[in-house]
């Protein structure tokens, strides 16, 4: 019998695990990409042959690969390869003449793409003055730019022809074509589902070829290898984003686990086949590395845009009233419906509530659903679980549902203020409520969210979610409820083993242990050692994936 | 709107060789099925021809007992609607029942779904029973191999067993057990020859709001003995969480049946709700469903509720209580639904006391 020698041995380290069992280790040893030993020098020194790469951490910490449990994948990298970038407190005349200078440039009858304008300028994009500059900057070149949240588009009159809007076409339902409120005439402001057929418009002009789906998704994956990112769910997968994901798997060029979360119904800021038709089609996607095997359910919309459903009414405002507490999108017989769908076809779902009504009502429809359907091994999300009753935080583990902690605002933030104008200073404190959550037993996972919070940086989150206070030094001296901090090993969990569960890999990543994918991440620093408030300045030095170096951080 | 009297329908179903096709020619012949629309599979199948009187075209032929022949079924819907329009025009005799069979390898859920729910039907049409043939002979094995013969006896109100001069008796005594554990609510009848009595085949289901009392009557009998099915294992000690659970099991794909009485009224809404939950998320697996419900709103006429997998027919109000017994009773057919699934989420959701759910004879 031959001897079997690791491919990669790991040694001299301070490798913390997220396994209760034997929480440190100095070494480990990888063999086809998984852990064949955890331990001290005498666990692997037998393993180490001539072949084996061996790896000195030089007494570094280094952890399992991090897993983001939200983020949409598809974004961030398309934003960074293929659109046309400006900030979103630029000026509408500063736009013009970014895209002025992008349009001289682009190739004749070429789209032009971009993003995100500050959702404050609609009013003023909606006007014929303002569309009379766009049309004048964009000379002749169909151009759409995205707003802030994602939600609404600001289109020139060539891409609004390629869409096949005209003055006299009706509003599609749940979306607004602006229109000049003097002349009447189409300003280019798609509102809501209305950016969907200029959307359309883009995806059939065949602007984004598979191969920048691929490229782009790459980009976005390379950056959250940067932050020691190895999993992730992307929270709205539609078409191009799996077949981006398979095509990259396919080719070996996939450097994290992928969950893919498919929309039941086509959201709102993302085009083209949702739901059972999206679901038949989840097979021809699947990879070594990708797993199709969640749904994305919207509940509600966000409370800074009052659009999230609470019990209690938002404060009074002139257009909605005294008693306004936003509402759900679905019904808890449509939701159960389609839980018990999901369920059948072995889909968990990820739920978006953002209030604390939307909470409560997902909770309900998964306790009849759990009350009919006897135990499961799906692990449902309620994602954004951030407002929630007080009496419905013990549901999570009772109905073994997840928490998904996403995006990172559990401390201070400009979101944080709009939530604040929108339903007061105190009740909108009461916000992400991890401590209780912990404390009654709920699983929990860490998200980003991206691109809703511009980097995907966990190293944020993970100092946020002990501090309650802003990492990056804004709103100095201002913590959200500190109460709710949580101890940084309770953080890591949620951020590794935990995140992975409720990924429903639990068993194949999340820690360090043998038998599991060698997904390992070496930092500049021992955490556990450091004061809390420079968590996010930990930078990583390399990332694993599978046993291979996927990043390394340059000097 | 005019209220127009509903004409009952009697789905006839039943394997391939069971006697199906023998029933129906019997039964054609007989003056009390005079006007009646018969919508068979084949023509070729029945024999017709010294019955007819008239074929005014392919698809339909008149008998001379008033009986008309359809073969026309790829789309029900449109048979029924079209024959109700001929004969609101004229051009055929008025009919006041139809009797559907369904194809041997047929599921009959399909039809019972259609007739339940198509709006074109649903005011003009009343499903009046489902009748399904065992051959005596084959029977037993066609329940083991055949998932869609299950399915038909599970949605029966009348069970005919034929052939049985050709079975012996214990076979036929297994059977009969068969068939009780599959559907203990459904009436049993041995029948040589297809020779049936028309009346042990129509008004069997109770979904007529003006069901005779005596059908009332045996169908509750029916279901409380299914609630309390006497032991045939006495020596046998019980144990376990399942202990009470005097469901019936049968080895046919996980199909069993059990009932349950409640004898506290039942909020409306709330049983609504639980319907909707049930239907929406093990309606595949709920084969049959029925049940007589006091409902607490209206106590003086009980409700009759069918439901055939996800599919529920709107509640059947009775004129009133066939005897002093006002429990409810609750029926159910199932393939792999516990019984403590049905009996918590009817506490949990309908608000039903767990003490008040009855599982054996006080």
């Amino acid at each position: 019998m031959t001897r079997t020698f690791a491919d990669t041995v790991f040694r001299n380290g301070r490798i913390y695990t997220s396994n209760r069992e034997l929480p440190w280790a100095a070494c480990a040893a990888v063999k086809a990409g998984r852990f064949v030993a955890v331990g001290e020098e005498r666990d692997v020194a037998s393993l180490i042959g001539e072949a084996t790469a061996t790896v000195d951490l030089g007494g570094r910490m280094a952890m399992p690969g991090i897993v983001d449990i939200h983020n949409h994948i598809m974004m961030g990298g398309q934003a960074d390869l293929y659109e046309l970038r400006f900030s979103n407190a630029d000026s509408v005349p500063r736009i013009a003449e970014t895209l002025h200078k992008a349009a001289s440039a682009a190739a004749p009858g070429a789209w032009i793409v971009g993003g995100q304008f500050g959702n404050n300028l609609l009013n003023e994009m909606n006007t014929a003055e303002s569309c009379a500059l766009l049309d004048a900057a964009c000379l002749g070149h169909p151009v759409v730019l995205r707003d802030d949240t994602y939600h609404n588009r600001w289109a020139s009159s060539a891409a609004l022809r390629l869409a096949g809007v005209q003055a006299d076409t009706p509003d599609p339902t749940d979306g607004e074509i602006g229109r000049d409120l003097k002349t009447g005439t189409l300003t280019g402001i798609m509102i809501e589902a209305a950016s969907g057929l200029v959307e359309r418009a883009l995806a059939a002009s065949g602007h984004y070829t598979a191969e920048m789906d691929r490229a782009a998704v790459a980009r976005s994956i390379s950056v959250l290898n940067t932050y020691g990112v190895t999993a992730f769910i992307d929270a709205a997968s539609m078409q191009p984003i799996m077949a981006a994901l398979k095509g990259l798997d396919d080719r070996g060029e996939l450097t994290a686990w992928a969950v893919c979360a498919m929309p039941v119904v086509e959201p709102g800021f993302m085009f083209g086949k949702a739901g059972e038709e999206l679901f038949a089609l989840r097979e021809q996607y699947r990879g070594t590395h990708v797993k199709p095997d969640y749904a994305k359910v919207f509940l509600d919309g966000v409370p800074g845009a009052k659009t999230a459903a609470f019990h209690e009414p938002y404060l009074a405002d002139p257009v909605r009233g005294c008693c306004f507490r936003g509402s759900t999108m679905l019904t808890v017989p449509d939701l159960i419906r389609w839980l018990g769908r999901c369920e059948k076809l072995g889909l968990a779902a990820k739920i978006h509530c953002a209030g604390d009504a939307a909470v409560t009502q997902a909770l309900d429809a998964i306790d009849v659903v759990r009350s009919f359907n006897g135990p499961t091994h799906l692990i449902h999300h309620i994602a954004h679980a951030s407002y929630i009753a007080p009496d419905d935080v013990k549901r999570f583990a009772e109905l073994g549902v997840a928490a998904d902690l996403s995006p990172i605002i559990w401390y201070p933030t400009v979101f944080l203020e709009a939530h604040k104008a929108a339903m007061g200073e105190e009740r909108a404190q009461r916000f992400w409520p991890n401590k209780d959550l912990k404390a009654a037993g709920a699983l929990m996972a860490g998200g980003s969210d991206w691109p809703v919070i511009p980097i995907p940086d966990p190293w944020q989150g993970i100092e946020g979610m002990v501090t309650r206070q802003n990492p990056t030094g804004d709103f100095p001296g201002k913590s959200l409820w500190a109460e709710q901090a949580l101890d940084l090993a309770t953080v890591i969990d949620i951020y590794t083993i935990d995140a992975a569960r409720a990924a429903g890999l639990g068993q194949s990543i999340g820690s360090i242990e043998v038998g599991k994918s060698a997904d390992l991440i070496v930092l500049d620093r021992m955490i556990f050692d450091i004061p809390p408030d420079q968590l996010a300045d930990t930078r990583v030095e390399m990332t694993f994936f599978e046993g291979r170096k996927v990043y390394q951080r340059s000097a | 709107m005019i209220a127009v009297d509903q004409i009952p329908v009697t789905v006839l179903t039943g394997f391939l060789g069971s006697g199906k096709t023998t029933v129906l020619n019997h039964l054609l012949r007989q003056k009390e099925l005079g006007g009646v629309v018969a919508i068979i599979n084949e023509f070729g199948e029945v024999a017709l021809d010294h019955l007819l009187v008239e074929s005014s075209e392919d698809r339909l032929a008149l008998l001379d007992n008033g009986c008309i022949c359809c073969s026309v079924r790829e789309d029900l819907i449109e048979t029924l609607t079209d024959l109700a329009a001929r004969r609101a025009a004229g051009s055929i005799p008025p009919f006041h029942r139809v009797l559907v069979e369904t194809t041997g390898l047929a599921d009959p859920v399909p039809v019972l779904h259609t007739l339940m729910t198509a709006p074109e039907l649903v005011g003009r049409y009343r499903i009046d029973g489902v009748v399904a043939t065992v051959d005596a002979v084959n029977g037993a094995r066609t329940l083991e191999t055949h998932d869609e013969a299950i399915r038909q006896i599970a949605v029966a109100d009348r069970l005919l067993v034929t052939k049985t001069d050709l079975a012996a008796d214990d076979g036929l005594v297994l059977l009969d057990a068969r068939l009780a554990a599959i559907n203990p609510v459904a009436t049993r009848a041995h029948v040589r020859n297809g020779m049936v009595e028309p009346a042990k085949v129509l008004d069997a289901g109770l979904f007529d709001p003006a069901a005779r009392s005596a059908d009332v009557v045996r169908w509750f009998e029916l279901a409380s003995h299914a609630a309390n099915p006497p032991h045939h294992h006495a020596d046998h000690d019980c144990e376990g969480a399942d202990c009470g659970d005097h469901s019936h099991h049968t080895h046919d794909a996980g199909v069993s049946s059990y009932s349950l009485i409640i004898d506290e009224p039942i909020q409306r809404e709330a049983f609504a709700r639980w319907l909707d939950y049930v239907a929406a998320l093990r309606g595949e697996d709920l084969l049959r469903f029925k049940a007589i419900v006091h409902v607490a709103e209206q106590p003086d006429a009980p409700i009759v509720v069918h439901g055939v997998q996800h599919v529920f027919h709107p509640p059947i109000a009775l004129a009133g209580w066939p005897s002093a017994d006002r429990r409810s009773r609750l029926v159910f057919i199932v393939r792999g639904i516990p019984r403590h699934i049905i009996e918590n989420t009817l506490c949990k959701f309908a608000a039903v006391s767990r003490s008040a759910i009855q599982r054996s004879a006080a």
